[in-house]
């Protein structure tokens, strides 16, 4: 494999981890607060995609498009973003209202029942409202494409790549500087040093919630950037992939989810090559469709050997019945 | 219970229906459900004629009024046309429900609730066998009756009872255990591929599998074997999740089991010799419904036999404190490993029968969709209890189909309902109760009447 | 010969040394006492001897044969029944099954008869009732036995606890602080079935305990822990008089 030719799969992974990366940290998130995984997160990054779908398609209507628009295409970008997020949060919040507190005490498997059910209905919602079509999503930048030593680079990977890092930084600004964030990370130590910190705990778990639907908001817009389709399912497919991603950080660590998502995009999209490259060495003839099952046999043999994730604390508690 | 005592005696026409049908043994229902079965099948058509619906309702006529509600919604939304006579369907329904099934049962029942305790309380004196072949015996040739009054139905009641079946299985191991397993679909996408290679590719010409191996006539009595060989195999898989899952406790079953489910089906998509992601079609009609019946029946017997064990009650005490098992002379991983392949085997067997019922397999019917149904089913019935499984998997099945009608609508009502039940019942309806046979068919004492 | 011995035994967690050079002899019929102020390892020393802990050094004798290391269940298998500091009860399951429970090890019907419900199986079980029946009465709660254990009084979950650990038939029960938490009254009962235990069936036990009295009574010898080393060892009279002890630990309660 030549260098450029791995350097140009290096940033496609780069840009597929990200999606995952932004995924896995809302799922992280709320595992570290409340010891449970928000099975409906998957989903949440699919209506945060619709959302920005939403949002963009009024705000183009109101700037206008081409060159008779009143700002220039990254403006709306950018405001999408970051209008999308502070809804999808609401929706996260909304989530947690309904299917999660009524289950505080309940076992954890329960909670992640309902979760589940909540992301169905929110599929079908989908359905419901928007007749299940695929959409296509507005290309709010124009499309550029740099050669660099002979790898080709779009402005909108660099982009993607830039933005969710941006997020992430922001993300461990927040939670190590300001007072709610050292709130949620000792509540992630600990559920009694929280009365301590003077920050209830429900207050946590919604802020949770939102930053987690938030960061799944703009992945799902940089997605629609990128793959400009959207269906009622992608949060299924790509929610359950992130939530392995989650769990090979770490359960919890937020650090580990954005590494690992990172790293679950890179297995899936070096996988492709690796086993061209191996039909050529070896003259076999493995079909390239098991990406899937490469990777996620990876995955496993990761977990296999590190139970805990890359990040993860030993943890010994059983499911709560 | 005395009469004067005001405190018990309640009013309304269902404490007034309820109090009647007080003291009923289970002999009596069944019998009344037989009397009702008989019932339709003598005027079912008639009925349905007169009273002016299309045809005989098919499901107990919730499915004729979901329909009707399904056509309103319709109107409503997408403006097409109504025809407002739809609408004479729903007490049409309703009456056709008292007419066929409420009144003959509820006659029945009450009529024969003297008769029918005196013969339990005969039967109760014998050895289990008799009295619990009876009931089974009238139990069957009920549903017999029922389902072979169209396709519809047969097809229903075969798939539900293959549900519980596979909720039951699932509950060893999420209700009685209390771990998280996420790979049973992928437990029943074995068992359907090994018995469907066994008969498809035995007995079976094949585009995929090739011709028939073994050409002989009696070829369905092998269906057992290929069922076991199904069940064996799910096994087997289910040793690859357990081996790594059970070193370590916590919540790493779910995510093994999870990435183990995307492993297999990735892998059954993969495999061109067992048809890819088209699968494999053509299974022979062998599921009959005596066969499933018998089967279900077994699977029920033999596990209720082992959760009732106290290596089955070990279970409970490794879910519930499992340092203090290990102290008590569990043998925890051997527990744990014992539950794990005997809930994965009858997966497999689920996962057989259900191939020879609707006659094609391919990896994306068990997917994470499986999943969510499954364990709907265990969560939504109840866990640790057989009762749970079966109520569960009946009522998630048979609304299932009820509001097929409703189309999209039943992803938001079915949903809906379970995450009440969780907050309500966060363990599910009938949670945590033994099964019991024997106590099930015992005679009841009627209201007024003393032991 | 002693039933119980320890020898050298030495535990870490991480770098803190929790039991250092600890030995034991238990001979049969024997009640020895383990006091020691809180965190001074005496829990950690069941742990360690029920293989709930491997100990990072020493032996374990039970009955001449060595037990260090093997897993808890071969343990309590081989004769050590144990109760818990604080409650370890199986929360959704009755009393009987709780003791039933701890027959696990003696049951031989294997998977046919809990699939098939063989015959073996119906003796077996209806036998491990009785038994457990028995030892429930022995313990005072035989009319509890077919109650869920969560309702019950604390007094009574306690015994719950005794008889499960009596039902592996051990060489020598573990009682960790068999009385913490309990009324003056519940606390006499169970100093009864204790001494009880001990006369009728000659029982070797090993006792942890803070309520001193108790352990000066009830034991024949009497070890001290102090920061998981035995700075004492000797009969109540002895213990009661060493200096040591009571600077380390008499010196800060008051003895009951
Ligand atoms: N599993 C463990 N991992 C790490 N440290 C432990 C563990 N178990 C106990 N310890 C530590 O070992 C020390 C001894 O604890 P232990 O519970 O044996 O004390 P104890 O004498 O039983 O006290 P108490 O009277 O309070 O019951 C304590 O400092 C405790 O924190
Ligand atoms: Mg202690």
């Amino acid at each position: 494999m030549s260098l450029n030719f791995f350097m140009q799969n290096l940033i496609n992974a780069l840009q597929w981890g990200s999606f995952y990366a932004l995924i896995a940290l809302g799922y992280s998130m709320v595992y570290s607060i409340l010891m449970l995984f928000n099975f409906a997160h998957g989903d949440i990054f699919m209506v945060g995609a619709y959302i920005g779908l939403g949002v963009s398609l009024v705000l183009l209507k109101v700037v206008g498009t081409g060159a008779a628009a009143l700002v220039p295409g990254w403006v709306v970008l950018v405001a999408t973003i970051l209008i999308s997020m502070f809804l999808t949060a609401f929706v996260g919040i909304i989530v947690e209202r309904v299917g999660y507190r009524p289950l505080r005490d309940a076992p954890r498997a329960s909670a992640a029942i309902t979760g589940l059910m909540i992301g169905i209905i929110l599929e079908t919602s989908n359905i419901l409202f928007l007749g299940g079509q695929r959409l296509a999503f507005p290309q709010l930048i124009e499309s550029r494409t740099y050669n660099i030593g002979g790898i080709f680079i779009t402005n909108k990977k660099i982009m993607i790549v830039v933005v969710s890092i941006g997020l992430m930084l922001a993300l461990h600004q927040f939670v190590t500087r300001s007072r709610w964030g050292m709130a949620m990370r000792a509540m992630a130590y600990d559920f009694v040093v929280v009365p301590l910190v003077g920050v209830p705990l429900n207050t946590i778990a919604v802020m949770t919630f939102a930053i987690g639907s938030a960061l799944a908001a703009a992945a799902g817009i940089l997605f629609g950037l990128s793959y400009p389709v959207l269906d009622p399912y992608m949060g299924v497919s790509f929610g359950w992939k992130a939530f392995v991603a989650a769990i090979l950080g770490g359960r919890g660590s937020i650090m580990g989810a954005c590494i690992a998502g990172f790293m679950l995009g890179f297995i899936e999209i070096m996988t492709v090559p690796g086993i061209q490259i191996i039909n050529r060495l070896f003259a076999l003839n493995i079909g390239s469709n098991l990406r899937d099952l490469i990777a996620y046999s990876i995955v496993l043999a990761i977990l296999i050997f590190r139970p805990h994730g890359l990040f993860g604390e030993p943890y010994s508690a059983k499911l709560r019945l | 219970m005395t009469g004067t005592d005001q405190a018990t005696v309640t009013r309304g026409l269902p404490a007034a229906v309820g109090r009647l049908l007080a003291g009923v043994p289970l002999l009596g229902w069944l019998l009344g459900f037989l009397a009702a079965v008989l019932v339709e099948r003598t005027i079912g058509d008639t009925l349905a004629q007169t009273l002016g619906l299309p045809k005989m309702p098919v499901l107990f006529g919730i499915l004729t009024v979901s329909k009707v509600i399904a056509e309103i919604i319709n109107a409503v939304v997408k403006n097409t046309a109504f025809d407002p006579a739809l609408l004479v369907h729903i007490p049409a329904a309703l009456v056709y429900l008292s007419v066929v099934y409420l009144l003959p049962i509820a006659a029945v029942a009450r009529l024969g609730a003297r008769a029918a305790n005196r013969a339990a309380a005969i039967m109760d004196r014998w050895n289990l066998t008799i009295p619990a072949a009876v009931h089974i015996g009238l139990m069957y040739l009920t549903l017999h009756i029922w389902a072979a009054m169209s396709d519809y139905r047969l097809i229903t009641l075969k798939i539900t009872l293959i549900a519980v079946l596979l909720t039951l299985s699932l509950n060893i191991i999420n209700g009685y255990m209390g771990e998280f397993s996420c790979s049973h679909p992928g437990f029943m996408a074995v068992g359907a591929y090994m018995s469907s290679l066994f008969t498809v590719g035995l007995f079976v010409d094949d585009k995929v599998l090739g011709k028939a191996l073994m050409p002989w006539a009696l070829d369905f009595l092998t269906f057992p074997l290929a069922l076991i060989f199904g069940g064996i195999c799910a096994s087997v898989a289910a040793l690859l999740v357990a081996i790594p899952s059970f070193k370590t406790r916590g919540d790493y079953l779910a995510i093994i089991s999870l990435a183990f489910l995307f492993i297999i089906k990735s892998l059954f998509e993969n495999l061109q010799g067992l048809g890819g992601a088209r699968g494999i079609a053509g299974q022979p009609d062998w599921a009959a419904l005596p066969v499933i019946f018998v089967v279900v029946g077994l699977g029920i017997w033999s596990i209720n036999n082992f959760v009732t064990s106290t290596y089955g009650k070990a279970l409970n005490a490794v879910r519930d404190d499992e340092l203090a098992a290990e102290a008590m002379t569990v043998n925890t991983r051997q527990a744990k490993m014992t539950a794990f392949l005997v809930g994965a085997f009858w997966a497999g067997i689920a996962g057989g029968l259900l191939a020879h019922v609707v006659r094609y397999i391919n990896p994306a019917m068990f997917g994470i969709q499986k999943l969510a149904e499954v364990l709907a089913m265990v969560y939504f019935g109840g866990l640790n209890s057989v009762y749970g499984s079966i109520v569960g998997a009946v009522s998630i099945s048979l609304l299932g189909e009820a509001l097929r009608p409703l189309e999209i609508l039943k992803w938001i009502i079915i949903p809906l309902m379970l995450i009440l039940v969780m907050i309500y019942r966060p363990t599910g309806l009938v949670a945590f109760r033994d099964f019991d046979l024997r106590e099930a068919m015992k005679p009841k004492t009627e209201p007024g009447q003393r032991k | 010969m002693a039933l119980l011995r320890v020898e050298h035994m030495t535990h870490y967690f991480g770098g803190l040394r929790a039991v250092s050079d600890y030995n034991l002899e238990i001979a049969p019929g024997q009640i020895i006492g383990l006091i020691g102020p809180n965190g001074a390892g005496k829990t950690t020393v069941f742990n360690l001897l029920t293989g709930i802990h491997r100990p990072s050094e020493g032996r374990i004798l039970l009955d001449g044969e060595e037990i260090t290391g093997l897993a808890p269940h071969h343990i309590a298998g081989r004769g050590l029944g144990r109760t818990f500091q604080n409650l370890c009860l199986w929360r959704h399951m009755s009393v009987l099954d709780h003791v039933r429970m701890a027959h696990y090890a003696k049951i031989s019907y294997g998977l046919m008869g809990a699939f098939f419900g063989t015959a073996k199986r119906y003796r077996q079980e209806a036998e491990i009732e009785r038994r457990s029946r028995e030892l429930l009465e022995l313990v005072g709660i035989g009319h509890l036995a077919d109650q869920g254990v969560l309702n019950l009084p604390y007094g009574a979950q306690r015994r719950v606890e005794l008889a499960r650990a009596l039902a592996v038939d051990p060489k020598v029960l573990f009682l960790d602080e068999p009385t913490v938490g309990m009324t003056p009254e519940e606390l006499v009962q169970m100093m009864n079935i204790i001494r009880q235990l001990h006369e009728q069936l000659g029982l070797a036990i090993f006792l942890i305990e803070h309520r001193l009295k108790m352990v000066m009574e009830l034991c024949h010898r009497i070890q001290t822990l102090v920061f998981g080393e035995v700075i004492a060892e000797g009969t109540p009279a002895e213990i009661q008089g060493n200096p040591q002890v009571i600077e380390a630990y008499l010196g800060k309660e008051t003895v009951e």
